[in-house]
């Protein structure tokens, strides 16, 4: 024992310079990569690559069922290019919820909770891989990944079945592949696999999970239809499908978006619709305004739970949002639940800023 | 047994397949450039910008063109867009 103490310091000091080269190692492969990558790349654009922070923030008034629930929330999303095929990128959500201390009256009390969505590192082989590793969103359906930002979702309130294929956290520490298998004039066909490994960490937690996701748009109709598959590998081992279209058509200022999620807990569809003034002939200021619907039925299954509802749930959703800018709206939505514990009214109003530096000027290539 | 088994094919398969029919980089810049040289009758950028932007949310028309690059290669991944829909639009934001 007496001998092993100046032993492990020594173990210690090759093991941290053997950490060491292989870092720079790593470092210089991935700028070797990066500047192959850049002299490959047309230099037909003059598009600057420098470090962004962009996101979006809002504040949100929502009563639901009679309690006032006060949500201001910023999300700010950091990316970091290295060359034209690597890209650093996170994206943190602080959002406060504030409710009177006895629900209907008192002060106001509550916390602002701190997540850290997603921090990943994209490796942008080429059209049919791009290589992530690190903690991603998991692509499960459309909500998740993409229609999650406040600055974007129509309707600020998530559909009843967005749990489904999304636990523990919404995101998974691992890798995925990503890309666009084969693209012809009239369809392109997406996907993306990712395995995710448990995690417990503070704002790192994930599921062990293995999943994909598969889907062919059709840019001429702007029409796109996939299906989503994954199998929880922890605990109790379930899969959850999802299938979804989004279609925005060119004759119409009309977005219109659906899905159907299924698990072992229960399986329910949404379907949204949202419909811009732009192309009416109206006053400008009042072609900014955009109206959206949206039903969801979800019907619990094994007694539901896991973040789902315990009963039959309906609810229906009407939204009223305006654009003062292309980054800057205000919204409004009235909802009502249906289900057998009782019907609910659910209001919110608010506005939401969606917000873009760059992190330091770049020159403008002549 | 079975169902994990038919789960690790599915996800092995999803993999190879996109490397099977992975070009390398050099072809793949020599077929880009065929296609953004060639006729109009082709997709510009305004085309992909307004046909994927759209699938998720208004389009955002106030991105600087010393940001276009970045902005560009995160919706590449989270869009899944090609290359070739990335050089259109990156020639179509930042010109």
């Amino acid at each position: 024992m007496t001998s092993s103490g100046p032993a492990v310091p020594y173990t210690l000091i090759v093991l941290k310079i053997k950490h060491t080269v292989y870092g720079w190692l790593l470092l210089a492969f991935t700028l070797n990569l990066s500047a192959n990558a850049q002299k490959s790349a047309l230099d037909e654009d003059h598009a600057g690559f420098v470090p962004v922070i962009s996101g979006g923030a809002g504040y949100v008034h929502n009563v639901s069922g009679g309690i006032v629930t006060l949500e201001p929330q910023i999300n700010p999303v950091l990316l970091v290019p290295f060359g034209r095929h690597v890209l650093l990128e996170s994206r943190t959500d602080f959002t406060g919820f504030f409710q009177r201390e006895n629900l209907t009256d008192g002060p106001f009390k509550g916390k602002i909770f701190k997540t850290v969505e997603y921090a990943q590192v994209e490796w942008l082989a080429n059209t049919h891989i791009t290589f992530i590793a690190g903690r991603y969103l998991l692509p499960f359906g459309i909500y998740n990944e993409r229609l999650q930002p406040i600055w974007i979702k129509n309707l600020q309130d998530a559909p009843i079945t967005a749990t489904i294929g999304t636990r523990t956290s919404g995101a998974g520490d691992g890798f995925q592949l990503r890309g666009v298998a084969t693209q012809h004039p009239g369809y392109t066909i997406q996907y993306s696999a990712y395995f995710s490994a448990r995690s417990d960490i503070n704002q790192l937690q994930s599921a062990r999970v293995a999943g994909g996701d598969v889907s062919v748009f059709l840019p001429r109709l702007r029409l796109e239809t996939g299906t989503s598959y994954q199998r929880f590998l922890q605990d109790r081992q379930i899969d959850s499908v999802a299938a979804y279209v989004s279609w925005q058509p060119r004759k119409a200022a009309v977005d219109l978006k659906g899905e159907f999620d299924g698990s072992y807990y229960g399986r329910g569809y949404w379907l949204e619709t949202a419909y811009s003034f732009t192309t009416l002939p109206i006053p400008r200021l009042l072609q900014r305004t955009q109206v959206v619907g949206r039903v969801q039925h979800f019907f619990p299954a094994h007694g539901g739970g896991n973040s789902l509802p315990h009963v039959n749930n309906q609810r229906v959703d009407f939204g009223l949002n305006y654009y003062v800018r292309d980054n800057l709206r205000f919204i409004s939505s009235y909802g009502r639940t249906f289900s057998s514990q009782g019907n609910a009214n659910v209001w919110n109003v608010g506005f939401t800023y969606r917000f873009f530096f760059p992190l330091w000027p770049a020159k403008r290539q002549p | 047994m079975m169902h994990k088994l038919i789960l690790y094919l599915t996800i092995i398969a999803a993999m190879i397949a996109p490397l099977h029919a992975a070009t390398s980089r050099k072809e793949e810049d020599k077929r880009t450039k065929a296609v953004v040289g060639s006729k109009p009758a082709e997709t510009t950028g305004d085309d992909v910008f307004q046909a994927n932007c759209s699938r998720c949310h208004m389009p955002p028309m106030s991105i600087s063109p010393r940001t276009a690059g970045t902005v560009i290669m995160h919706m590449r991944t989270r869009a899944r867009l090609s290359r070739e829909d990335e050089i259109k639009l990156l020639r179509f934001m930042a010109p």
